[in-house]
């Protein structure tokens, strides 16, 4: 079963495994394959692969290592400002219900593992600074996890490249390809 | 000191004018161009701030368009928001190859537009 929230299958070419695996491409095996688009998040019980591309957007994928039940999401800002409250494209908000869903499916909150990805920054003037979107996307997602108690085993952030992610849903393993 | 310049390409007249209505109200000043040849020039002539580019469109396409802007010296440092549809989106591997900076899917939101733009600004 799998379950898709909105805010409203290309072979994968995988640069660099993030889970200290050998660094060749994925291979998705009998995994189904889907593209999660920004503002979307997707959780599921039976294997999946999940690609999305990330610029200054960030990813929290989310597994749990024993019933191999797992999730991603993919949110645009960090923080909603207004009474659009319920949109996945807000981290403090997409991160919340990525472990709602994930625990809805049936994993522990106590086995979960968390990855990071994205956060990018193309300005090299910006890069420094701390208020880019980049930045904050990526803040924003360590402080629910943090207070989730959700360890972040692998993360990849940040930088001045958009990325390509893939992440296998069942054992967490992810890559990413640099833009 | 002043306002910052955004260049809008978009085959599409309602996409213009959404983007013009949004952007606006951030007192930028805005120049249009029609498809990726008239947006390649205009980025030359009037050496905007940001460009905001359409993917799908008559004579150059986006991503064209952006490779272009990129090889100029003189405008190959423009940050550059490609603006795509969903079908279009899992392309984007292309526009960040061709050198895009971000993008943002269609239907465009007010609120995700002003955040990038201000972003890649430094606003």
């Amino acid at each position: 079963m799998y379950r898709l929230s909105n805010s409203a299958a290309t072979t994968p070419v995988a640069k660099q495994s993030i889970n200290g695996e050998s660094a060749t491409a994925p291979c998705s095996g009998d995994r189904s394959k889907f593209y999660l688009h920004p503002g979307q998040l997707f959780v599921a019980s039976e294997s999946y692969a999940v690609t999305t591309i990330l610029g200054s957007c960030v990813s929290v994928c989310l597994w749990d290592p024993l019933t191999e039940i797992g999730g991603i999401n993919h949110f645009l800002l960090p923080m909603d400002v207004g009474d659009d409250q319920a949109s996945l494209r807000f981290g403090n908000h997409a991160v919340r219900e990525l472990i709602e869903e994930i625990l809805g499916l049936g994993a522990e909150q106590m086995r979960l593992r968390a990855k990071l990805f994205g956060g990018a920054c193309v300005l090299e003037a910006f890069r420094s600074r701390e208020n880019h979107l980049g930045t904050k996307n990526v803040q924003i997602a360590r402080e629910v996890l943090q207070a989730a108690d959700i360890p972040i085993v692998g993360h990849d952030v940040g930088g001045d490249r958009g990325r390509k992610l893939i992440f296998h849903t069942d054992n967490g393993s992810a890559w990413i390809k640099q833009l | 000191m002043a306002p910052r310049k955004i260049l809008l390409v978009d085959d599409s007249e309602t996409i213009l004018q959404m983007e013009q209505m949004i952007l606006e109200k951030s007192c930028y000043e805005l120049v249009m161009a029609r498809n990726g040849e008239e947006g390649v020039a205009k980025a030359l002539e009037t050496r905007p701030d940001l460009i905001l580019m359409d993917v799908v469109m008559p004579k150059m396409n986006g991503f064209d368009a952006v490779r272009h802007i990129r090889e100029n010296v003189q405008t190959r440092g423009v940050p550059i928001v490609m603006v795509t549809s969903k079908a279009e989106a899992e392309s984007m591997e292309t526009g960040y190859e061709s050198g895009c900076s971000d993008y943002i899917i269609k239907p465009i939101d007010s609120l995700e537009l002003v955040a990038k733009v201000k972003n890649l600004l430094g606003e």
